[in-house]
This record gives C-alpha cells, sequence and structure tokens, in this order.
C-alpha cells in the first residue's frame, strides 16, 4: 500500500489517502496512477482544467516528501511547469508525476494557480 | 472588451462558471461542428487567442470535464466558438454532439498557456494537425491583425479537402496579405515537409512555431525543431 498525504495552501484541512498503486486507474483523468489519478479516485479534490491531458497547470502540485518515488518529469511537464505560478524546484504536473510503488508521499497544493486572461 | 484586460493574472483556485447557450450549430467537416456559444453579460469573459474552456458536462450524474480550444477571436466577446469532433467511444463529444441549440453548456477559463497575445518580432510558422487548426485560428487573426514585416506560414495537414476547416478563410487572407502563406498539405508527411521547409532548406533558426494536434506528432514536431537548432522557447506547442 502506498501513503498520499495532500497539504492544502488554503488552509482546507490535509488529506491523507492509503491505495494499492496496482490498481491505478481509479478514474479517467491524467495518468494512470498519477497523483490527480489517486486523488480524483479517493474524492479529494485538485483543479485539472485540461482534464488531465499536459494542456494546462492548474494541477501544479509541491512535493514535499517522498520525490524519488515518483516517475521522471518529461518535457512537455517541464515546458508547462515553466509557466506555473510559484514554480520551485519540487513542482510537478499532478496529472502526470505517476506514484511509482508502494511509498509515502507529501505533495502540498498551492493557493494560486494560472489563468492567462 | 479591450487588450488591457488580456494581461496574465494569476488568480485563486476554485474558478467562476460561466453558463452559456448554443444559439447556432454549423457543419464544418465530415463528424465536425463548430458551436457558437452565447454568453452571459457577466460575469465577464476574456481570454487570450489560443486558449481553452472546460465545459462541465454533467455525465453519469458528476460533472465531466473536457477542454475545447476556443476557435473564435476576443474581439468577438459575445459568440464563442468551440469545434469539436465526434470521438468514438468519446462521451464528452458523442454528449455535445447531441446538444440542440437553445441547450445550456457550463463552463470554466479560459485556459491555457499556449497563446498568442502579440507576435514575437521574426517570421511565425503555424502548424496545425486536424483539428489541431483551431486554436491556432484566432491566434493566426491576432498575427495577421498587427502591422508587422514578418512573414506568416500556416502548415496545416488533414485527412482531406473535406476535412480542411476554415480553409477558405484562410485561402482568402493568403490573397489579401501578402506576408501570409497558406500551405495545406493533403496527405504525405507533415514532419518531412517541416524538415525539409525549415531545417535543410535554409540555415535561418530565428523563427518561431507554434505547433497543435492530437498525439504524438506534436511532440515529434517539436522534438525536430528543437534538436534542429530552434530555441528552446521558439517552439510552442499543445499537444491534445
Amino acid at each position: 500500500m502506498a501513503k498520499l498525504r495532500v497539504l492544502f495552501e488554503n488552509g482546507s484541512p490535509e488529506q491523507v489517502i492509503e491505495f494499492d498503486p496496482a490498481k491505478a486507474p481509479f478514474q479517467p483523468d491524467g495518468k494512470p496512477g498519477s497523483i490527480l489519478d489517486v486523488v480524483l479516485g479517493h474524492g479529494v479534490h485538485l483543479e485539472h482544467a485540461c482534464g488531465g491531458n499536459c494542456a494546462c497547470t492548474t494541477c501544479h502540485v509541491i512535493v514535499k516528501a517522498g520525490t524519488h518515488y515518483l516517475s521522471e518529469a518529461e518535457e512537455s511537464e517541464l515546458d508547462l511547469l515553466d509557466k506555473a505560478p510559484g514554480l520551485t524546484p519540487a513542482s510537478r504536473l499532478g496529472c502526470q508525476a505517476v506514484v511509482q510503488g508502494d511509498c509515502e508521499i507529501t505533495v502540498l497544493v498551492p493557493r494560486f494557480t494560472i489563468n492567462a486572461a | 472588451m479591450g487588450r488591457e484586460s488580456e494581461k496574465n493574472r494569476i488568480r485563486q483556485s476554485h474558478p467562476v462558471t460561466y453558463e452559456a447557450r448554443i444559439e447556432q450549430i454549423i457543419e464544418r467537416a465530415p463528424d465536425t461542428r463548430s458551436l457558437f456559444l452565447r454568453l452571459p453579460p457577466s460575469p465577464p469573459f476574456s481570454f487570450i487567442p489560443g486558449q481553452f474552456i472546460s465545459c462541465l458536462l454533467p455525465l453519469d450524474g458528476e460533472p465531466v470535464i473536457r477542454p475545447y480550444s476556443i476557435a473564435s477571436s476576443p474581439e468577438e466577446p459575445e459568440l464563442l466558438e468551440i469545434c469539436l469532433t465526434l470521438v468514438s467511444g468519446g462521451l464528452g463529444s458523442r454528449y455535445l454532439f447531441e446538444r440542440r441549440i437553445g441547450a445550456a453548456l457550463r463552463f470554466t477559463g479560459p485556459w491555457g498557456t499556449f497563446t498568442l497575445e502579440r507576435p514575437p518580432a521574426a517570421e511565425c510558422v503555424f502548424i496545425a494537425a486536424g483539428t489541431g487548426i483551431v486554436p491556432i485560428r484566432p491566434m493566426l487573426w491576432r498575427a495577421l491583425q498587427t502591422a508587422s514585416p514578418y512573414a506568416l506560414r500556416l502548415h496545416y495537414a488533414a485527412a482531406g479537402r473535406a476535412y480542411l476547416l476554415y480553409a477558405d478563410e484562410f485561402e482568402h487572407a493568403a490573397r489579401e496579405h501578402a506576408r501570409f502563406t497558406f500551405a495545406p498539405l493533403l496527405g504525405g508527411s507533415l514532419l518531412e515537409c517541416i524538415r525539409r521547409e525549415y531545417l535543410v532548406r535554409d540555415s535561418d533558426r530565428g523563427r518561431y512555431f507554434y505547433v497543435c494536434g492530437v498525439g504524438n506528432i506534436v511532440p515529434e514536431l517539436r522534438d525536430l525543431l528543437r534538436r534542429g537548432g530552434y530555441e528552446h522557447r521558439a517552439v510552442q506547442y499543445e499537444k491534445w
């Protein structure tokens, strides 16, 4: 079993999800087994305006612990993260970062998302 | 809506939901149609060419998010056009194809960073595959409105003439604007066409590219251009 702890910068109560990564996908959006897939599949809200297609930055999360248990970021993800507000070296897109194996991961959902209008 | 309102801004999560009505439906190609959405007077909606909206579709009782690029321009603020293809097994497109004039549609947005507000001071090359033309259409119109000596080119690959969306508009624009070239590609390799035109023909690596389409052709074009010597950020793309 894996454990995903989700913290919210806007003050919402933290969520802890225990799940079996081998049972992914948990719902249709984002890469199977991604942070987005895990949270949505367990009733926790995370913005994903593009439907988890790696076409926006609204599922931006900052990985606080367990980053080496996540799949490596591909060029498409890095290009989009370049445009994410509040970018940090630990930033990932929730729809692309896949949880690999039994592990414990903590992510922070930043307060802001980008809306270039 | 002026361009003053089109500045990037950052906002808090929990986006505003808009409720529009379908005012017009136009068949653009086999299994491809445009829906024209009449927006309410408030809250105001503004966007940058290239952005998309996220439709909240009531499928299986829960609102399901489906993104659709905006085909119209910000200069037409009250009627928003989205253009979509009926996807086999696609619940979102099937739902939207079943909607009739007058039906309500809820969405959030605009979203996306694949945009062109002002064209760069260099030749711009737009590359579209299939319905990837949708966000590029308003980007191209914005580029054409801007007084500039730089060439604009559109390479647009489609399965056949019947699938070439907005072809009349692009052909008309090519006649009106000497600096704009419309190059439809009906069959043949888009990758090879772009390689020949922009990597082999000359050594100019100062162009900017805007690439959009469905599937792996998009990262393949990105990699071809970046590895061929174009600046990383000179190659903007969106893959659906």
